[in-house]
């Protein structure tokens, strides 16, 4: 059975194939890039060119995400994507019980999955602070890459603005008092995980999952491990496939469960 | 006819007795064809971004219209934005009256508040009390309504908080009303029972962003209990005669217990899955959800909405994954 997964994700689209129950390939798509190359626009609706993509040929599509509902893709089942995300991290850890924390490009999202299922959830406050987003802007105003800033977790300065505006002023004003590059994005990633922090602690146990494309970022798994008190920190193989192969995890434990 | 406004529910039965028109604000701001609009008017007087956009919008309203001959303000049982509106609006000429309903509940202080309306509109406590038999017959009919929603299906979560809600004024004409109200029931009574999968509860102040029951009906869901509009209806008094025991059993002015003992009872009467607690952004009972949360046993989804429109991507997010949840 060859399946396929869409996660139409606020700042990248991301595609996992599943063959015979089974990752076999995954792309990544930066959004405005994905909509503008490989979607056409008739009638309002947005519609995915699947020709242009060079993927045919699948028993079913699942699709998931911000866009999922704007977006048609043709015979597709829409499932939201905090039900994905419970899915994929599911299928990719092995955990049936855990808290699960997805930082996306737009918003973070924190699940607390009991037995494998969502038992409850919390998402950020509306704003752009505690997700990806805020960390690309950051590294602008820095003027280093974005694979650079999350690498520095020691001696963060002290960044407090609750707002991802607010917050730039606050560092440009660091940057002007002379602390050093590896100072200022380590107060950028703390300032990150303190946002995320409550948020995650109103789900406390034994493990934690982080996925999403944030999961990447090496300072923020630091002060997680450090500051929160999970005895194990799981980062699955493909962080920011989760919510794709979670689509096709749904399709796999739903028609079995069906037989 | 003098128009009387007021800034939440009050002893309605006194305006009609007096023959004046009863007029609910918040429903004249949110009916309005831009209540953003009208936000903005007040943010601009002064009032701060971070405050409840109801108060914002009862300011303007007021304003905007300028044919509100007094405006009754429910200075405690409601909020203490209500009290700081009322200075506002008092600096600015507009003739204004407070009523209380006593923290304690009980029933000599608001026997007195309810005596003072009566004393400053002109009208005897006998005249309010023949008034409330001809509304009795009126919430008779909202009672039914209601039932139409929970008991037999058939009619919409919008349909129950429109026509509930609007029960605080009888939108100013309460002869006019009931004639709405039974064409309304007439052509809900026609319809096919609805059989979706989740009963929703709606808990909390009436919502800002009125898309949410239809939103919810898009997933297979339905709100088949409205908390707060239901008790606008006074629909656990009818048949008492005493006014101030009627304005005693109201849940919404009073402490969090006599909401939740009344909530606890509709929950497991109308069988409800899953309950939605709104609160307005600002708003302290954001922080009673606390108490909620813990109190109730069925799953509690607290949304808050902050200015009128369509519910935001993210709180739609919310709803759509909360109602997943209990399909599980």
């Amino acid at each position: 059975m060859r399946l396929l997964g869409i996660d139409l994700g606020s700042r990248a689209v991301k595609l996992a194939i599943f063959e015979e129950d089974k990752l076999a390939e995954s792309r990544i798509y930066d959004t405005a890039a994905f909509y503008r190359d490989y979607c056409t626009n008739a009638n309002q609706k947005i519609s995915v060119d699947f020709a242009k993509l060079g993927l045919e040929g699948f028993d079913k599509v699942i699709s998931t995400g911000y866009g999922r509902n704007n977006v048609n893709v043709e015979n597709a089942t829409v499932i939201v994507e905090l039900k994905a995300h419970t899915f994929g991290a599911v299928w990719q850890t092995g955990l049936q019980n855990f808290t699960l924390l997805d930082i996306g490009g737009q918003d973070s999202k924190v699940i607390s999955v009991k037995d494998s299922r969502m038992a409850d959830m919390v998402l950020n406050d509306k704003c752009a602070a505690s997700c990806g987003r805020y960390l690309e802007n950051m590294a602008g105003v820095l003027g280093i890459d974005l694979d650079e800033l999350i690498r520095y977790h020691e001696n963060p300065v002290e960044l407090n603005s609750t707002c991802a505006v607010f917050g730039e002023s606050e560092l440009i004003g660091k940057i002007s008092e002379g602390y050093d590059i590896g100072e200022l994005a380590a107060g950028v990633n703390y300032s990150l995980f303190k946002r995320i922090k409550p948020i995650v602690e109103r789900f406390p146990g034994d493990n934690l999952v982080v996925s999403g494309g944030v999961a990447r970022n090496e300072a923020l798994i630091s002060y997680i491990k450090k500051e929160l008190g999970f005895k194990q920190v799981v980062i699955p193989q493909e962080p920011q496939l989760n919510g794709a192969i979670g689509c096709c995890a749904y399709y796999i434990a739903t028609s079995r469960n069906k037989n | 006819m003098k128009r009387i406004g007021f800034t939440t529910s009050i002893p309605v039965e006194v305006i009609f007795a007096a023959g004046y028109k009863p007029v609910d604000l918040n429903n004249v701001f949110i009916t309005d064809d831009n209540p953003g609009r009208l936000i903005e008017v007040a943010e601009n007087e002064g009032f701060p971004r971070s405050t409840c956009a109801w108060i914002k919008g009862i300011y303007s309203a007021i304003i905007d219209r300028g044919d509100i001959d007094t405006l009754i303000g429910v200075v405690e049982g409601d909020c203490s934005n209500a009290r700081a509106l009322v200075e506002v609006l008092e600096q600015k000429g507009v003739n204004c009256i407070s009523f209380s309903y006593p923290n304690s509940r009980n029933y000599d202080q608001l026997k007195k508040e309810i005596f003072k309306l009566c004393r400053y509109f002109g009208v005897e406590f006998e005249d309010c009390i023949k008034v409330k038999k001809e509304l009795d017959a009126i919430r008779q009919r909202l009672i039914y309504l209601d039932e139409l929603t929970w008991k037999h299906n058939r009619a919409t979560g919008f349909e129950n908080h429109i026509w509930q809600v609007s029960s605080s004024d009888f939108n100013g004409d309460y002869i006019g009303f009931k004639k709405e109200l039974d064409e309304k029931i007439a052509s809900i009574e026609k319809r096919d029972a609805k059989t979706e999968g989740k009963r929703i509860g709606y808990i909390g102040v009436p919502p800002i962003n009125g898309d949410i029951y239809d939103f919810i009906e898009s997933l297979n869901a339905r709100v088949v209990y409205n908390e707060v509009q239901r008790q606008f209806t006074m629909a656990d008094s009818v048949g008492i005669e005493d006014i101030v025991e009627v304005y005693r059993n109201f849940t919404y002015p009073y402490s969090l217990r006599g909401r939740l003992e009344d909530i606890k009872a509709q929950i497991s009467k109308r069988e409800i899955d899953g309950i939605i607690h709104y609160a307005q952004a600002f708003c302290f009972r954001g922080i009673e959800d606390i108490v909620i949360r813990n109190e109730l046993k069925v799953p509690v989804l607290t949304i808050e909405g902050d200015r009128p429109g369509n519910l935001d991507q993210r709180t739609r997010l919310r709803i759509e994954a909360f109602i997943d949840m209990l399909d599980q």
